[in-house]
């Protein structure tokens, strides 16, 4: 069996190989690829849009209805990843551990029982517990807020640099994913719950897909950003910049927020209640 | 565009893509995937691609990673075949 | 002339440090000595390189290239933070799963 999949597939890579040797070369201006849409969107994009960087222009504007359906893919598969993995809480029962934060004493509930004592001073560990270490998590707690602030500069500067909203959304997300693997996913969980977290990804697609039903409510085509010139300063050209950069924020939270939510999913098996 | 170092990134893209299939420590295979991912961000940044690479390095090497070590940490690190 | 020596200079020994640092990664006989070159010659040689960078884009001295040469320079302090973090980290776990350091006659691992 093994033998017929290793046939298979170097049949299949020989082919695609051979298909490679008809393709024009790189960067051959007499393509067909280049002929007919390149040009024109490398030419327009400044006049048209006000935005230097093509790639954004393209992904937001021209072919907007693509990004805005790859943000659903990404909703698709935190939703997926939910529904395969979530298991619902079941309060007050199962062995739970807390540690008393100033003698390091660890208690462990094995079964049923009330809440413990709400004192300040006692915390709930996971079972696998590992000290605290104060080099990894000062550095990641000074790292975090400078990673936060380059996500929002890439979200914010695409229009000018490479960047946008999927790259600035994984990033606001891995941000809070390192908080989680150099603290606990407790902390991560208290900084961004599991509530906002799939919140942010139904927001921004629906941010997305409402900035194109505003260009509809006001007499334009979906996604066609001319229309928000009405709502926003700097006439039409100026309005697909913007609109662009609206649309970006959208896909930025969606990105960030499906990120987290399949992290948690995984680390904790859907409990999440202790994981990596 | 160095012919070389492309020939060069583009052994190693193999390497690394046969490797993470055969190895039989799933953990491995994750960190040669990561690999894998950052060869390919090499590749698109040399060929001009700033934007792919940027994604590729940011969820390709990144993210995804993260997810099959946490993916790896709950299963096995043994394959059965 | 000068500054292209200069740039030169940070870029080779830049990249010795960084021969260096894989070739201890491969020598050295276990998981904590393996990890001493790649935490430390690592960082030592990126700060080089990207010092190196930084100069021979500050040619033509205007704001925007000075802006770019901090940028790069930024690069270093966070790669200065984050690697021997990373490093610290690494051999923290190894060290708390069990793992015995070498020591002298043992065979390599």
């Amino acid at each position: 069996m093994k033998t017929l999949g290793l046939i298979i597939v170097g049949l299949v890579g020989a082919g695609l190989v051979y298909a490679t040797i008809d393709f024009p070369p790189f960067g051959d201006p007499k393509s067909p690829a280049s002929l007919h849409v390149s040009p024109r969107y490398l030419e327009k994009t400044v006049e048209e849009t006000a935005v230097p960087n093509a790639v954004t222009s393209v992904l937001g504007d021209y072919r907007g209805f693509d990004t805005m359906f790859e943000t659903t893919v990404i909703f698709c598969a935190g939703v997926a990843c939910f529904l395969l993995l979530r298991i619902p809480r079941r309060r007050s029962s199962g062995p739970r551990q807390y540690r008393h934060r100033l003698t390091g004493l660890t208690f462990r509930i094995k079964e049923g029982g009330e809440i413990f004592l709400p004192l300040r001073e006692f915390e709930p560990v996971d079972s696998i517990w590992t000290p605290h270490d104060f080099i990894i998590e000062k550095v990641c707690r000074y790292l975090i807020p400078f990673i936060q602030l380059f996500g929002l500069y890439v979200i914010a500067h695409g229009h000018h640099s490479p960047g946008g909203g999927f790259q600035g959304g994984v990033i606001l997300g891995a941000s809070i994913i390192l908080l989680s693997v150099s603290h606990n996913l407790r902390t991560a969980l208290n900084r961004m719950g599991e509530k906002i977290s799939a919140l942010f990804s139904p927001v921004g697609v629906f941010i997305f897909a409402g900035t194109g039903a505003l260009c509809l409510v006001l007499g334009y085509r979906f996604l066609d950003y001319q229309a928000l010139a009405a709502l926003l300063p700097g006439g039409p050209i100026m309005a697909r910049s913007h609109g662009i950069l609206l649309v970006e924020v959208g896909v930025g939270m969606a990105v960030m927020g499906t990120m987290v939510w399949i992290f948690k999913n995984l680390a904790s098996r859907g409990r999440y209640d202790e994981g990596l | 565009m160095i012919w070389q170092l492309d020939l060069l990134i583009l052994t190693l893209v193999v390497l690394c893509g046969i490797g993470a299939i055969m190895i039989r420590d799933l953990l491995g295979a994750a960190i040669l995937f990561g690999a894998y991912s950052f060869m390919m961000c090499l590749l698109w940044a040399i060929m001009g691609a700033v934007d792919v690479a940027f994604t590729e390095a940011s969820v390709g090497a990144g993210v995804s990673t993260v997810f099959f070590i946490a993916a790896v940490y709950h299963t096995t690190r043994r394959t059965k075949d | 002339m000068v500054i292209d020596l200069i740039v030169a200079f940070c870029l080779v020994v830049g990249l010795i440090f960084f021969a260096g640092g894989t070739l201890g990664l491969l020598r050295f006989p276990d998981f904590y000595s393996r990890l001493h070159p790649a935490g430390k010659l690592d960082t030592m040689g990126s700060f080089l390189v990207l010092l190196g960078l930084a100069i021979h884009q500050l040619f033509p001295l205007t704001l925007g290239t000075v802006l770019t040469g901090l940028k790069l320079m930024l690069i270093v302090v966070f790669v200065f933070l984050a690697s021997p973090t990373a490093t610290h980290a690494i051999v923290d776990a190894g060290f708390r799963a069990g793992l015995e350091p070498w020591r002298k006659g043992d065979p390599r691992r």
